[in-house]
């Protein structure tokens, strides 16, 4: 009983570890999905700060550059209008060029005075340069006036032709290697003022913008994309170089003109964004990148994973009580289930037991039956041989012969029941086999009442017969005979005095209907008449052995009909045998 | 009685120089003039695609080749009235000197960055004494201009030979009083465009020179 209880505790936890598991996997998946939001939005978020930062840094360094381009224009304007400089461009006296446009770009330059002027420093010009006409440049005859540049950064400066509208490009300074500069240089076309036509174009050099970064807290570092190279003064060559790599790739897989990406610097994720910067132009093409930490983002959404983490875990938590007390609640009829499963288990097996058991008695009884019958039956036989010869003797009392006689009477009963148990037994042990022919049994009928009548015992009973002749059964004639003594003699031994016995029988179709009564004690409702070996409860002069009624009845069964009580009452006790009607001739004769 | 011997000499070269002219004439082909025929015997110089020609177009003919030096140097004029350069177009022969003469109310700034002349007048008034004046000793073409007055333009064909002429509108010219020999005529029409044939002139002959 004990390892039922296991199996059966065994049973509720497997379906508790079955419902936990179900309910961590719906929790966890929540989680995850609520972590895969909660990323999503605050890297969105963050890129999109940033991205508004990155705008307003570069609409501040529009503005300036704007600034820069309508002075420059101004002053491209005036020189335009400018007869020396018409004249050192026409008239083949480039070497005057420079000169005759000192003065008018004194003020363009960083000089002296211009140190005083802090609060516009990025509008004064480190450099500026004339295009000849095929858009070389002019070499200026005193470098120390217009900016010194190195010969390969001017020859930079130089365009494939006069442009038409002003240029923005990025050069960069060779003038030390381990500190580049980068310079936005604007190019601004002359035009003459008499034909319209471009005759040059000034090229001024401006200090690279420096974007303040103001907003994006500390670590945000911008820097110039240039032909495939950056310049990104706050990162180390190597992380230059990996970086400039990496844009490069960005830059040939998309065409679009500014977008963001997130990268790797110094092991830490940063979001990089790039933008054109001279669109159009006919220097080559330069990038603004701007490089933010994510460190904040990074550290948002650390807290927030741990906010989600802890809520899932909490949640988890509750589900586990939840699915206990849920495990528990729904296990209660599941181990009523069981305990009641295991209670009818136990029942059937007792059951069964005691089937088995009976079935072992009846065995047993049935074999003792036969035993006993045939143990019984031959000293019955030598007792009977022994009376007869006695009774055949001669010489003794009258009185002697009457109780030889009676003993004689008495083995021959014996023999009678002996021969009934032995015909049960066989019929339990299912060896009786019948021998089927028709029988006419209202012969019978009429022979065992006709011997009903020769009885010495036989009581004054008036005997009624309701049966036509020739009525045949399908049967072996010897038990159908037993069958019907049995009954006459029950219908005589429990009648009373001046009673009446009726016999009545009739036919339907499949059935010979044989209908005794008899007057007399009734008997009891309740009371099985039917049972072997019974004894009426209520004392009577008359009784039997209890065979008999039980052996009719199993023999009409056995033929395949029935034997029952009709009726038992008011004087009148009626017992109903049917037996099967043999084909064709009940009807005969 | 020097100033007898003089005449004599004179007189006596007279015959044999007449005798000696040779004269060239003909048609410069100019370029279509866009504007409307000029009443006035006025032009200016006009600039188109880097290239000084005067409007209505002219030409300047010339005969190219070694000819003595002259004793004294000419002077000549080019005024500034009404904010332009009269004449806007100035041959000469090296050597000459051109005043610069200011007839406006106004300051002028003459300078000229052309190679065969640099000279700067810087800024001067009407009244300036002595007339600011430059001696033009390198053949080549010298832009005038103004500092002041930006659109001012004026030009001098700075030229080696003593024999030069302007065309007439239609392009016509006569160059007479000239020596016997191989030459090269030359009609300068703009500041690009120079056109030359080789000429043989002689005595007493009158050559047509027609340029396309």
């Amino acid at each position: 009983m004990s390892s039922a209880i296991q199996a059966r505790d065994k049973g509720v936890a497997s379906f508790r570890t079955r419902l936990f598991t179900a309910m961590m996997v719906i929790i966890a998946t929540l989680t995850a999905f609520g972590l895969y939001l909660a990323q999503r939005k605050v890297t969105a978020d963050a890129e999109r700060n940033l991205q508004q930062i990155f705008q307003a840094e570069l609409s501040s360094l529009h503005k300036l550059e704007e600034l820069r381009h309508v002075a420059l224009a101004d002053r491209c304007n005036a020189l335009a209008l400018k007869p020396r400089i018409h004249a050192a461009l026409e008239d083949n006296a480039l070497d005057l060029l420079y000169p005759s446009a000192k003065d008018e770009l004194r003020d363009l330059m960083e000089g002296g005075e211009a140190s005083s002027d802090q609060a516009t420093p990025s509008l004064h010009a480190k450099f500026y340069r004339f295009l000849d006409g095929a858009g070389a440049v002019l070499s200026p005859p005193n470098p120390k006036d217009v900016g010194e540049l190195d010969p390969r950064t001017e020859a930079e400066l130089g365009l494939q032709k006069l442009p038409e509208a002003q240029q923005i490009g990025y050069i960069q300074e060779n003038s030390d290697a381990a500190d580049e500069i980068v310079d936005q240089v604007v190019a601004v076309p002359i035009f003459s003022t008499e034909t319209g036509d471009v005759i040059s174009a000034l090229i001024v050099g401006f200090r690279p913008i420096e974007l303040t970064g103001k907003g994006a807290g500390a670590g945000m570092k911008n820097g110039i994309w240039i032909n495939g190279q950056l310049y990104l003064p706050l990162l180390s060559k190597s992380a230059q170089a990996a970086l400039g790599r990496e844009i490069a790739k960005a830059l040939s897989n998309s065409a679009s003109a500014q977008n963001n990406f997130t990268v790797t610097v110094n092991a830490a994720p940063h979001l990089l964004f790039y933008k054109r910067l001279n669109p159009d132009s006919l220097f080559p093409p330069a990038y603004e990148i701007c490089v933010y930490p994510l460190a904040s983002a990074m550290a948002q959404l650390h807290r927030i994973r741990w906010q989600i983490g802890g809520a899932g875990a909490l949640l988890l938590l509750g589900g586990f009580v939840g699915s206990h007390l849920v495990a528990l609640r729904f296990s209660a009829p599941v181990r009523k289930l069981a305990l009641d499963s295991e209670e009818n288990r136990a029942q059937r097996k007792r059951a069964e037991a005691a089937l088995a058991s009976t079935a072992e008695e009846l065995r047993r009884s049935t074999r003792y039956s036969a035993d006993a019958s045939h143990q019984l039956k031959s000293p019955v036989t030598v007792l009977r041989a022994g009376l007869e010869s006695l009774l055949a003797r001669e010489g003794f009392k009258p009185e002697v012969y009457e109780e030889l006689s009676a003993l004689l009477h008495q083995t021959h009963r014996l023999s009678g029941v002996i021969d009934d148990l032995l015909l049960l037994s066989r019929m339990d042990a299912g060896h009786l086999e019948l021998e089927s022919q028709q029988v006419n049994l209202s012969q019978i009928i009429e022979e065992w009442l006709d011997d009903l009548g020769a009885l010495p015992d036989s009581p004054d009973v008036k005997i009624e017969r309701e049966f036509p002749a020739g009525l045949f059964v399908a049967g072996e004639k010897r038990y159908t005979s037993l069958v019907v003594q049995n009954l006459l003699e029950n219908a005589r031994k429990y009648n009373r005095p001046g009673g009446r016995i009726r016999v009545s029988a009739h036919s339907n179709v499949r059935d010979v209907v044989l209908t005794i009564g008899n007057t007399g004690r009734t008997i009891p409702p309740g009371e099985n008449i039917f049972e072997r070996f019974h004894h009426s409860s209520t004392p009577s002069a008359a009784s039997g052995h209890g065979i008999g009624l039980n052996l009719a009845r199993e023999l009409a069964r056995l033929h395949g009909g029935d034997l029952c009580l009709v009726r038992s009452e008011n004087d009148w006790t009626e017992i109903e045998v049917r037996l099967p009607a043999a084909n064709g001739v009940s009807t005969v004769a | 009685m020097r100033r007898l011997a003089g005449f004599n000499i004179a007189v006596a070269l007279l015959p044999i120089s007449v005798l000696a002219q040779a004269t060239v004439e003909g048609r410069v082909g100019l370029p279509k003039s866009h504007s409307a025929p000029v009443v006035a015997k006025r032009y200016e110089i006009v600039t188109r695609g880097n290239v000084l020609s005067t409007q209505p177009p002219l030409a300047v003919v010339y005969l190219d080749g070694s000819f003595p030096k002259p004793s004294s140097n000419p002077t000549k004029q080019i005024a500034q009235k009404d904010l332009t350069f009269i004449p806007a177009l100035l041959p000469v022969r090296v050597g000459t000197k051109v005043e610069f003469p200011n007839l406006d109310d106004t300051f002028h700034s003459i300078f000229s960055y052309s190679p065969a002349k640099r000279f700067d007048l810087g800024r001067y008034r009407p009244e300036e004494r002595p007339i600011p004046a430059q001696i033009f000793d390198k053949p080549g073409l010298v832009t005038l201009r103004c500092d002041i007055h930006e659109h001012m333009r004026g030009l001098i064909l700075v030229l080696n030979t003593p024999y030069f002429l302007m065309t007439d509108t239609n392009g016509h010219f006569r160059l007479d009083g000239l020596l016997a020999g191989h030459y090269t005529l030359k009609a300068w029409i703009d500041s690009r465009t120079t056109r030359e044939k080789p000429v043989e002139l002689k005595s007493g002959q009158t050559l047509h020179v027609d340029f396309p």
